[in-house]
C-alpha cells in the first residue's frame, strides 16, 4: 500500500495567523516551496521539516505523519 | 532592501520565471524545426553558420540557467531564496527527463539511420535540443504547477 507525507501546516498556520508567505519568510523559503508542502505534492528534506516546525511552534512528529 | 521585499521579489521573480519558461521552451524547440529546411545542406551559406551558432549560444545559456540558480544579475541573498529546496527538486526532476530524452533520442536516430542517413551534426542537434528542451520544460511545467496550487 501506498504512503504519503500528510501535514498539519496549515491547521498549524491557521493557530498563529500566518499566511503562507509570512511562514516561507520565516523558513527562508519561497511562498511556493510551502505551498507545495502544504498540499502534499513535494515532501520536504528533515532539515525543512524540522524548520517548518520551529517556525510554527510544534514537535515535527505533530506537523508530519505517515498516510496510509 | 528588507527581507519582506526581498521575499517578495523572489516569488514575484520565481513566478514570472515560470510562466515564462514553457513558453519559451516551446518557441526554441518549434524554432530547431526550421534548423533542417534551412541549414542542413550539404553547401551551408554564411547565413547558416550565423543560425547554427545562435542556436549554440541560446543552448548554452538555456544549460547555463537550467544547471545554476539563473537571474546572474540578482544579489546572492535573492538567488539563493529562488533556488530553494522545491526548485532545486524541480531542477533534478528536469535534468533527469532530460537525460533520459537525450538518450532515447539518440537510439532512435541510430535506427532511423538505417533508413535515411543523417550527419553527426544533425544528430547532435536533435539530441541536445530535445534533451535540452525536454529538461527546461520539466523544470517550468513543475515550476508553475507549484505556484498555481495555492
Amino acid at each position: 500500500m501506498a504512503e504519503r507525507l500528510a501535514n498539519r501546516i496549515k491547521e498549524a498556520r491557521a493557530e498563529l495567523h500566518l499566511t503562507q508567505a509570512e511562514l516561507a519568510e520565516r523558513v527562508g523559503v519561497t511562498r511556493k516551496t510551502v505551498n507545495t508542502v502544504e498540499n502534499g505534492v513535494f515532501t520536504p528534506s528533515t532539515l525543512l521539516a524540522l524548520k517548518l516546525a520551529q517556525a510554527l511552534n510544534v514537535p515535527v512528529e505533530q506537523l508530519f505523519s505517515i498516510e496510509q | 532592501m528588507t527581507q519582506r521585499t526581498i521575499a517578495e521579489r523572489a516569488d514575484y521573480l520565481s513566478r514570472r520565471r515560470a510562466r515564462i519558461l514553457p513558453v519559451f521552451v516551446v518557441l526554441y524547440l518549434i524554432h530547431q524545426t526550421t534548423y533542417f529546411r534551412s541549414t542542413a545542406n550539404p553547401h551551408p551559406r554564411d547565413v547558416d553558420y550565423l543560425w547554427i551558432g545562435a542556436w549554440m549560444v541560446l543552448s548554452l545559456i538555456m544549460l547555463a540557467g537550467l544547471a545554476t540558480k539563473g537571474f546572474w544579475l540578482q544579489s546572492r541573498e535573492l538567488r539563493d531564496l529562488i533556488d530553494d529546496e522545491s526548485s532545486r527538486a524541480h531542477r533534478l526532476e528536469g535534468l533527469r527527463l532530460g537525460f533520459i530524452v537525450a538518450v532515447l533520442t539518440g537510439i532512435v536516430l541510430y535506427i532511423a539511420d538505417e533508413f535515411s542517413p543523417m550527419t553527426a551534426r544533425e544528430a547532435i542537434h536533435v539530441i541536445l535540443s530535445l534533451g535540452l528542451g525536454a529538461a527546461l520544460l520539466r523544470f517550468g511545467t513543475l515550476e508553475r504547477r507549484a505556484h498555481r496550487d495555492g
